[in-house]
């Protein structure tokens, strides 16, 4: 527990910050808000815990004004209307009110327990309520422990190891795993925003996910 | 331990939430048996949450928290939902997908059964497990469409190489392969498949009209 706080201490956070010229390059990224604002990944993880335990309203504020921005931004970034992405980053939130008990910072970290909540929110949303149910694996506790020990690690170790291997990835690289993956477009809506040919958009992002899966297994 | 796993853009897009529920089943069943593809979705979900806290962020209307906090006093208080029940989405000793429903196992070719599983309509995606009894060899076929095959019980050989309990197989249209079964037991899959069957050689075409599936 020690050498996770020790990990997720905002001085720690620093240093791989300076090397995020990459993303700070694309218009719509800017300077990682989450250190501008004095949000570590572990105070956020705070933040949850105390709604978890004690219904804490204040935190639950806190965490509504840093999230529910950046989930609206996703959203509409997705392609949501701005009524309705305002609306489902409400909902977002309820579900993070709702949901605080099975937060685990053990098992992942807080932004990216609350990405998985507003993908599967996106998901609901295209009336696939059933895959929502599929993609809930934070029913680790009963899976069979993987093969080798080390296949799996902690949320603070795949903080850094994630935060390191984006750096390694090139702009169009990253670029295509942020409009793919993270803003989940379609490649035809990808090809034509990037004006590039179909084929040349899906290779990409072949590559890059390959790439990122390479950099993930290097940075053991 | 798989030695054959689902494509990384495959593992992207469940991790994304873009893959079709069909295709998603196939992935979990796949998952809930390999820890390192586990990590894999686990540290996109977390580069999904970096790229969560960098994105630039939209306002939302003023006093949206306080509206979010006075609906959720509607609720009862304190009454935080236990979590559910944790149950991985196929249980290898109960051979059963949770939560959807299964057809009849139905005859379709000697040694070879199919039955249906129900997803919601509306994708392209059909899912079904075909049952093959040892020693099986599938005649020769490709795909019009993706294939994506998840072994959940005994095994088979193909072209790529042998496939055993929790390894996937991620097959793009053009891949042709005559599968054989490969196990004392029958050997049970879960098969996504976009598009048709297409079946080739003299037995194929021959059986091409008796297979529906």
């Amino acid at each position: 527990m020690q050498i996770m706080a020790l990990r997720n201490s905002p001085d720690v956070r620093a240093a791989p910050r300076q090397r995020y010229s990459k993303m700070d390059a694309l218009p719509i990224m800017s300077l990682p808000p989450a250190a501008q604002e004095g949000r570590s990944s572990a105070d956020l993880a705070r933040l949850i815990e105390a709604v978890a335990g004690a219904r804490d309203r204040e935190a639950f504020t806190v965490l509504f004004d840093y999230f529910a921005p950046r989930i609206k931004a996703l959203l509409m970034r997705s392609n949501t209307p701005a009524a309705a992405a305002e609306e489902l980053a409400q909902e977002a939130m309820l579900t993070v009110w709702r949901k605080a008990a099975q937060f685990d910072r053990a098992k992942a970290g807080a932004a990216a327990w609350i990405f998985t909540i507003a993908r599967n929110l996106r998901i609901d949303v295209a009336r696939r309520e059933q895959r929502a149910k599929v993609l809930d694996l934070e029913a680790g506790d009963d899976l069979p422990p993987p093969a080798q020990p080390d296949d799996e690690y902690d949320a603070g170790e795949r903080e850094q190891r994630v935060r390191a291997a984006l750096v390694h990835l090139s702009d169009d690289q990253l670029r295509v795993v942020r409009l793919s993956f993270f803003e989940g477009k379609a490649h035809g809506d990808i090809a034509a925003e990037l004006e590039l040919p179909l084929g040349t958009v899906k290779s990409r992002i072949r590559l890059a996910m390959s790439r990122l899966r390479e950099l993930l297994g290097d940075l053991t | 331990m798989s030695r054959h796993h689902p494509k990384n853009t495959t593992l992207a897009e469940f991790a994304a939430g873009t893959l079709d529920e069909g295709r998603s089943l196939v992935v979990a069943s796949h998952l809930a048996l390999c820890g390192e593809c586990r990590d894999f979705v686990a540290a996109l979900e977390q580069a999904g949450g970096q790229m969560l806290t960098e994105i630039a962020t939209m306002a939302m209307a003023e006093g949206a928290a306080a509206r979010a906090l006075s609906l959720l006093d509607g609720e009862r208080p304190g009454a935080a939902r236990p979590k559910p029940a944790a149950v991985p989405v196929w249980q290898p000793e109960q051979k059963t997908l949770l939560g959807y429903e299964l057809g009849p196992w139905r005859w379709i070719a000697p040694g070879l059964h199919h039955r249906v599983v129900k997803v919601p309509p509306g994708g392209e995606t059909r899912v079904f497990m075909l049952k093959a009894v040892p020693g099986l060899r599938m005649p020769e076929h490709s795909h019009t469409g993706t294939e994506l095959t998840c072994v959940l019980s005994g095994a088979f050989i193909h072209e790529g190489g042998r496939y055993a309990v929790g390894d996937c197989d991620d097959a793009d249209e053009d891949d042709g392969h005559s599968p054989v079964i490969d196990s004392a037991e029958d050997c049970i899959c879960l098969i996504a498949m976009q598009g048709q069957l297409k079946l080739s050689g003299v037995l194929g075409r021959l059986m091409q009209p008796f297979i529906r599936i």
